[in-house]
């Protein structure tokens, strides 16, 4: 226990440090995250004019008196464009050369200026944590990726940086401030994770409702990416090991869900205890589920013959806030209910140098709700993925998944949906893995 | 004699550490205090805010995780016996409670620190009826967070006064008592606290 405890003390000692190569201003990215709270209100204000942007002391002091309340804003909006805002704040932080844990703290501070001071509105409990928890998750996320793509050597530096700018804005004004978009600096160590792994998914996707008796066929990408890899490399920061999927369909983006390694031992070993953050949204024509959640458990690689390997993962998991469906319930205009929850998930993945081919998985979640329908809501995932290799880097993959959401309401009769889904893709898959691998 | 005795053991315990202002606190350590404060209960589709005095008490133990940052684990309830749901009333008695992960930044060498959370939330609250009668509870469960400053007075070795001026907000669900029904309920706890803390 005493070993644990020292272990786990001596993994949050080592990112202490800021980023080397940049300056650490932490003064400067608390006012970058107030006058983008500024610049978003005055835009909304003006240019789109928006009611809700006319703040001013009046609704400041009526929001100091009254506080808190829950939104009845669009789950999109929720649960993606709050945490992409949230975001924003983090990275003016990280991009001023603060560390995981020293940005996190203005992600919580940018979000609550906005909900106090921001709108018109009361402030809202759902958005503060969607927004700085969130806003935590994914600007972690695309801060490293920004960093992936932004090459200072690369005759396309310049295609590069536009293709990181919606990622990472606050990164690329930092850059330009200090003129270090166009200067021959050494390239943070972001930019080389080591292991990457990006998988591509072009097909059809069918999706059945079980009340509705429907079933619909779309057009789908599925986007994969895997930044880092927990087995190849020690832990050394939050987040130095992530995965994201991103799936576009008939609503534009229809999920995303990203989980990145908190903490993790610091030797190589075959089974690792992890705590991971992760980040759900999925919003298809069929359901809506996600949130902002912290998981601890165990990933075990199995060496097999001939370079296969099998690797396993378990989890459980608190759901620090989460957002479910709840149709013809839910709280005012809003028809899906918020509330904390946790659960289980495991995973079983077949496949040869960092390439998957068979996965099997399944997740059960619970969410309490503390704002919407008197409800408690039990969520199951489950399903299996296979990739037919069709030559080294294109093949043909098949996905069959089933949702389920049981809703145990307080004061109507329960509702159960399920959502069978069935996927069927030509894949293409590039995996670079570092050079100690065997 | 018995008495030099205590003195002598209360003043070495009291005695500031050699080491000067750092670390507050090392290793394993323990704060347990109390204070005042008020609740402020809101509700969704209403303006209409309660707010009463009360009082608070916690318990909170941690480790050290860097120079800088510490990782603990809190209990805090608060006990409010002069509630009222509506203007004039006084009858009911609201507890809230809460189970958090805390982490506490020392931004500076001194013991200034900020302090921010997240948990389980309950809120507990009973209503006697105007009649008489046995009292109502109706309870309700969801997610807590808090945050807040504070300061470490170090007074020995081991010890030091703690101060903290905290919010604990509370998003409890529905609250359905006799006289009314209280819909996606948010308890906002502002308190000044102040503890021991040993490590």
């Amino acid at each position: 226990m005493r070993h644990l405890l020292a272990a786990f003390i001596a993994a949050f000692q080592s990112d202490s440090s800021p980023a080397p190569s940049l300056p650490r201003q932490p003064l400067l990215a608390v006012t970058q995250s107030v006058m983008l709270n500024v610049v978003v209100n005055r835009i909304d204000a003006w240019a789109f004019q928006q009611d809700w942007a006319n703040s001013g002391t009046r609704t400041w002091g009526r929001n100091l008196r009254v506080g808190w309340e829950w939104d009845e804003d669009q789950f999109g909006t929720n649960l993606l464009m709050h945490p992409y805002h949230g975001g924003l704040y983090f990275n003016a932080a990280r991009a001023n050369g603060l560390s995981f844990w020293e940005a996190a703290p203005v992600a919580f501070l940018g979000s609550w200026t906005w909900e106090y001071f921001g709108e018109t509105d009361r402030p809202s409990l759902n958005d503060f944590f969607m927004t700085s928890f969130g806003g935590i998750a994914l600007g972690e996320v695309f801060h490293r990726l920004a960093a992936t793509i932004r090459d200072n050597g690369s005759r396309h530096r310049v295609v590069r940086e536009i293709a990181a700018l919606p990622l990472d804005p606050m990164g690329w004004l930092n850059r330009r401030l200090r003129r270090e978009r166009t200067s021959a600096l050494p390239n943070p160590p972001e930019h080389t994770p080591g292991a990457l792994s990006v998988r591509l998914h072009a097909g059809a996707r069918f999706i059945v409702d079980s009340r509705l008796n429907m079933s619909r066929g779309t057009p789908t990408v599925i986007v994969d990416f895997g930044y880092g890899d927990a087995f190849l490399q020690p832990y050394r920061a939050p987040y130095d090991a992530f995965r994201i999927r991103a799936i576009i369909g008939d609503r534009g983006l229809n999920a995303l869900r990203a989980t990145g390694r908190l903490y993790g031992p610091r030797t190589r070993h075959d089974h690792l205890f992890l705590v991971n953050q992760r980040f759900d949204y999925a919003n298809n024509s069929a359901y809506r589920v996600g949130g902002q959640s912290i998981e601890a458990g165990l990933e075990s690689h199995w060496r097999l013959p001939s370079g296969w390997q099998l690797r396993t993962e378990g989890y459980i998991d608190a759901i620090l806030l989460g957002g479910v469906d709840a149709p013809t319930v839910g709280s005012g205009k809003r028809n899906y209910d918020f509330g904390p929850g946790g659960g289980v998930r495991f995973r079983v993945e077949l496949g040869r140098r960092g390439r998957g081919y068979f996965a099997f998985s399944g997740q059960s979640e619970y969410i309490h709700a503390v704002s919407g329908a008197s409800a408690d809501h039990f969520l199951g995932y489950g399903g299996f993925e296979v990739t037919m290799p069709l030559g080294s880097s294109i093949g043909l993959g098949i996905h069959n998944t089933t949702f389920l959401r049981r809703s145990v309401n307080s004061d109507r009769p329960d509702d159960v949906r399920r959502f069978p889904e069935l996927r069927i893709f030509l894949t293409w898959t590039d995996v670079t893995r570092p050079r100690s691998d065997p | 004699m018995r008495a030099s005795i205590i003195i002598t053991l209360l003043l070495g315990l009291l005695a500031p550490g050699a080491e000067g202002q750092r670390p507050h606190r090392a290793g394993l350590w323990i704060e347990t205090g109390g204070g005042i404060g008020y609740v402020r209960i809101a509700s969704s589709g209403s303006t209409t805010v309660t707010s009463a005095p009360g009082s608070t008490t916690y318990l909170s133990v941690g480790v050290l995780l860097s120079d800088k940052v510490l990782l603990g684990i809190e209990n805090a309830g608060f006990v409010d016996e002069m509630l009222g749901f509506f203007r004039g009333d006084t009858s009911s008695i609201a507890q809230t409670w809460s189970l958090s992960v805390v982490v506490l930044w020392y931004p500076w060498r001194s013991g200034v620190f900020a302090k921010g959370g997240v948990g389980v939330a309950q809120g507990t609250f009973t209503v006697t009826p105007t009649g008489g009668g046995a009292p109502f509870t109706a309870r309700g469960t969801g997610v807590g967070l808090n945050f807040g400053a504070g300061y470490d007075l170090k007074i020995s070795r081991k010890i030091a006064l703690t101060g903290c001026v905290c919010a604990d907000i509370a998003g409890i669900g529905d609250v359905v008592l006799p006289s009314t029904r209280v819909d996606d309920m948010i308890a906002s706890i502002y308190h000044v606290t102040i503890g021991i803390t040993i490590r």
